[in-house]
């Protein structure tokens, strides 16, 4: 069955100026470096990486919250690359976004009823008000909140509750991908396993497409069909869940597996403890960015730029070893 | 008994307008030489409280603490004046925290204030004090510590921070190191190092830990026994291999199961129902009871006592002896009626 | 769906019940300057409305047998150089000077608000523009160019406020300006941008409410600076009319008595100082209730 492309970013990238002082020497963070990758409809793409390593930048060119430099970002084969804001209303719509952190991403001023009404009265302008009333009352109760909440204000909501809060507002326009900005990363354990089973629900009843960002491996493997690993601005390998969890190809995908601490104490596994930190954006080594911590570093690595390429079915490696 | 830290029965509370609003209620474990023990729970369970308290470091709070010991090498800390408790912090016993930044003087370079702290608790010359700093650096994995001694706190990434804490903190041969979400910060591959060096200057220097974490995954990689807390309360208490292995307590065991395993495979993770109840909104009976998939009857009734089974130690209804529910349940009405 | 639930308690659920208001009244409360400040303010404001049917005495009716009385139980501030009534005529004035003050910083703010939000939230040549006519009027001294505002539209009340006003617009486009970007970088300004909000939308829904607070801190304490800035003008001559009981009038015409009747300029002085400080003590404690961060 062939599959139907809803996202393709290709080739994006995105610099950012870092000092604006007169006389110092103009610095830039590359902060996405080229970046392709496609997301399939109906398909969950996991996007992971440390912090500074360009995943959220990613997720904001996608829907147009920041200005795509060079490259492409295809959406049902429309180029939302450089269109204008005015036009971008239209993919409003179709792409939403669920932020990380709860606390900040609902308007502290406004009640609950309001805030899930507002995307209705900017797209439908026309739509009375019991209308609306209804729709949001529908989405509610599937995103476990009572009608009752409507009246009350987001700071009177607990972590959990106002990220199904945030999940509600980005179902209310009906769209088909939604962006999720480490959507889990502030909640506790307990709370956070709510989340992801409600997003799964959400998923397979309203056939949405996810890019899921995250830091949490265990978190992306547990929700994604397929997974992007990011590393300094670039994607160092892109490949379905089950080849990157079960034969991570990269140096960097298996140093990160190799991290995660996991809650099994009979479990003794092999660690690759990385040496070193993670670069600076603003000054990344030259060739491959990965080979100041890379265990495995040649001297290729060095000076060449490893092209992302097809190793296996539906698995893409940026590495000189392959 | 080795025990080098021992929590009894200690009561922490918040003053709020209308009196005491108690936030630890009554905790007792306690930490053997050369131990690593975790305490986990999630936001608002009073596992850093806990950890202040133990400090005496609550008073940047408006927290007290209201009751019970603290057994530290056989001298209650609770009863100590300021001035004695200072001797002992950064020295016997020592703390580390979960953003580097706000423990370490931005003004400061990282030598300064590595030196001061030794000198201050260590009889050392300026030299002295200065290799012995060097020396620190070095065992907690910082190249060029030299460099490092001559660099400002924000010149260096969070992980390098995080590890100068650490050199701080042991850099007086403490027996107790307090570790508090020391690696929430941080990225997975920096966390794997600083757990790695943790676990190396445990053994080092025999130092007894008490790592406070949200995180299954670190207790389970560096713990050799495991409290839970939940509103306050231990509700288990074993060992790290019998508490993944076999948890108890319907919280520990939902705790667990809510967390994703790489290669489990399942499609729905386990879920908690609801959230932790707010200090003025307790449950009268069992705090967990609201959100409990095996809940009975007393347990909306009354409290359960921590119960002692072997080096496991739980807090549920499930496995007090049966008489004694009806008996309680007996006492219950009674007392109501 | 089946077991999505509905969690249980909402946090701090019990706190929030009381309101808002009541929240913010009972923070008031322990600012014991600001409320008695906002106490004399309630009052000054209810002679303003009530003073002209309650006072003793008429305040423009000469009585030429108590010329240039002392205070006395009949006349608790004494008497002027036409035997006017001092208290009499202060009540009647607190509605010039208030009205004044208060619409000249009101019609400042509403400007001074719009050009702060745009500025802030388009930034680049918009902010670049505006706050370079900001900083041009914010180097003459707030007097000089209220002087030089009536000197071209003339004298006369209606002058004062469009003088008053014009120099609190750039200190409100400022500070407004802050608030806005600083809350234009929050989470739920970029959250509105997502689902599809218009500029207009987002300042006015989202970034203005923010912006409240601020602006009612820095309007009270502005108030008070407006009253002396009116009160300068009409003792130069340049507001009210000399025969008014305006109290910077008032203030003026007693000038040469200052030597033989110390009250005449004392009261309306007293008065004034009062009113000001009350002002900017209201202003204060507002600011800590409402806008802490903001404390320097």
């Amino acid at each position: 069955m062939k599959k139907e492309v809803l996202l393709e970013v290709k080739d994006v990238k995105k610099v950012f100026p870092l000092s604006t002082s007169w006389f110092a020497e103009k610095k830039y963070v590359r902060a996405v470096d080229g970046v392709s990758f496609t997301i399939n409809k109906g398909e969950t793409f996991g996007l992971v990486g440390e912090s500074g390593c360009g995943k959220s930048t990613t997720g904001r060119l996608v829907n147009g919250l920041i200005k795509v430099d060079e490259g492409e970002v295809n959406y049902k084969g429309n180029d939302l690359a450089n269109i204008s804001e005015k036009e971008w209303k239209k993919y409003r719509k179709p792409m939403q976004m669920i932020f990380q952190d709860p606390y900040a991403s609902l308007s502290p001023r406004m009640k609950i009823k309001d805030i899930l009404m507002e995307p209705l009265t900017i797209h439908f302008p026309k739509m009375s008000s019991s209308e609306k009333q209804s729709i949001v009352k529908e989405l509610l109760g599937k995103c476990g909140i009572s009608e009752y909440h409507l009246e009350k204000y987001p700071h009177e909501f607990s972590g959990g509750q106002r990220q199904r809060i945030g999940i509600a507002r980005s179902l209310i326009l009906k769209p088909e991908l939604i962006i999720a900005d480490e959507p889990v990363s502030a909640l506790d354990v307990s709370i956070q396993s709510q989340i992801l089973n409600l997003m799964k629900d959400l998923q397979e009843e309203y056939e949405l497409t996810y890019l899921f960002i995250s830091h949490d491996l265990s978190v992306v493997e547990h929700i994604s069909d397929r997974v992007g690993v990011m590393y300094l601005g670039s994607l160092v390998e892109v490949a379905s869940k089950q080849a990157i969890f079960k034969e991570p190809k990269h140096p960097y995908t298996k140093a990160l597996l190799s991290s995660i601490p996991q809650p099994d104490p009979k479990v003794k596994r092999e660690q690759i403890v990385l040496q070193g930190d993670i670069p600076s954006a603003s000054n990344p080594p030259a060739g491959c960015k990965f080979h100041t911590r890379c265990p495995l570093a040649m001297d290729i690595c060095k000076k060449e730029v490893a092209q992302l390429q097809q190793v296996a079915e539906d698995q893409q490696v940026a590495c000189h070893l392959y | 008994m080795n025990q080098l830290l021992q929590v009894k029965n200690l009561k922490t509370g918040f003053r709020k307008e209308n009196g005491m609003q108690n936030v630890v209620h009554g905790i007792s474990f306690h930490v053997n030489k050369g131990e690593i023990v975790g305490i986990v729970g999630e936001s608002g369970c009073g596992k850093s409280v806990t950890s202040l308290s133990i400090m005496r470091l609550l008073h940047d709070t408006p927290g007290e603490i209201v009751d019970g010991s603290v057994m530290f090498k056989g001298e209650d800390l609770t009863a100590l004046s300021e001035r004695q408790m200072k001797k002992y912090r950064g020295n016997e016993l020592s703390m580390i925290f979960q953003e580097p930044m706000t423990s370490l003087n931005p003004v400061l370079k990282i030598g300064r204030q590595l030196r001061e702290t030794i000198q201050l608790h260590l009889n050392m010359s300026k030299k002295e004090a200065h290799q012995h700093a060097i020396s620190m650096l070095k065992s907690v994995g910082i190249p060029r510590a030299e460099d490092v001694m001559n660099d400002y706190p924000h010149q260096l990434s969070g992980g390098m921070r995080q590890r100068v804490m650490i050199a701080i903190a042991i850099s007086c041969n403490p027996s107790l190191l307090i570790a508090d979400e020391p690696t929430t910060a941080l990225d997975v591959t920096i966390q794997a190092q600083i757990l790695s060096v943790l676990k190396d200057v445990q053994k080092q220097n025999e130092m007894g830990i008490l790592m406070i974490t949200h995180d299954l995954g670190v207790v389970a990689e560096v713990c050799d026994r495991v409290v839970v807390m939940y509103a306050g309360r231990i509700v288990e208490s074993a060992t790290v291999e019998e508490l993944f292995a076999a948890p108890k307590h319907p919280y520990t065991k939902g705790l667990i199961a809510s967390v994703p395993k790489i290669g489990q495979g399942i499609n729905r993770l386990y879920s908690i129902p609801g959230t932790v109840p707010s200090p003025s909104n307790m449950p009268t009976g069992c705090k967990f009871a609201p959100r409990c998939s095996q809940v009975m009857e007393i347990c909306k009734i009354k409290e359960p006592e921590l119960i002692q089974m072997k080096e496991h130690d739980c807090r549920c209804w499930l496995y007090q002896e049966k008489e004694q529910e009806v008996e309680h349940i007996e006492k219950g009405s009674s007392a109501r009626g | 769906m089946s077991d999505v639930q509905t969690e249980i308690m909402p946090e701090g659920a019990v706190s929030m019940k009381e309101g808002k208001l009541s929240n913010f009244w009972k923070d008031f409360r322990k600012k014991k300057p600001a409320l008695i400040s906002f106490y004399f303010i309630i009052l000054l404001f209810i002679i303003t409305l009530i003073g002209p049917y309650i006072v003793p005495y008429d305040p423009a009716a000469p009585d030429y047998n108590k010329v240039l009385e002392s205070p006395s139980l009949q006349h608790l501030f004494g008497t002027d150089s036409f035997g006017r009534d001092i208290l009499s005529r202060l009540a009647v004035g607190a509605r010039i000077s208030l009205t004044v003050s208060i619409s000249a910083v009101l019609l400042g703010a509403l400007v001074g608000t719009f050009l702060g939000l745009i500025s802030g939230f388009f930034g680049k040549w918009v902010d670049r523009a505006i706050m370079r006519v900001c900083d041009v009027l914010f180097a003459f001294p707030d007097l000089i160019l209220a002087i030089g505002i009536v000197a071209i539209l003339g004298p006369g009340l209606k002058n004062v406020v469009i003088a008053v006003a014009f120099f609190s617009i750039p200190s409100f486009a400022r500070i407004v300006r802050s608030a806005t970007l600083e809350t234009k970088e929050m989470l739920f300004v970029e959250a509105t941008r997502s689902i599809g909000a218009s500029n207009k939308r987002m300042i006015w829904k989202h970034i203005f409410p923010e912006t409240v607070p601020t602006i009612i801190v820095y309007f009270t304490m502005k108030v008070g600076t407006a009253i002396l800035a009116a009160a300068s003008l009409s003792f130069l001559g340049l507001g009210a009319e000399p025969s008014s009981p305006d109290w910077g009038a008032m203030l003026s015409n007693s000038r040469d008595y200052i030597d033989s009747s110390f009250h005449l300029v004392f009261f309306p002085g007293l008065i004034i100082f009062l009113t000001v400080l009350a002002f900017n003590l209201l202003g204060d404690g507002l600011r800590d209730v409402l806008d802490p961060k903001t404390k320097d």
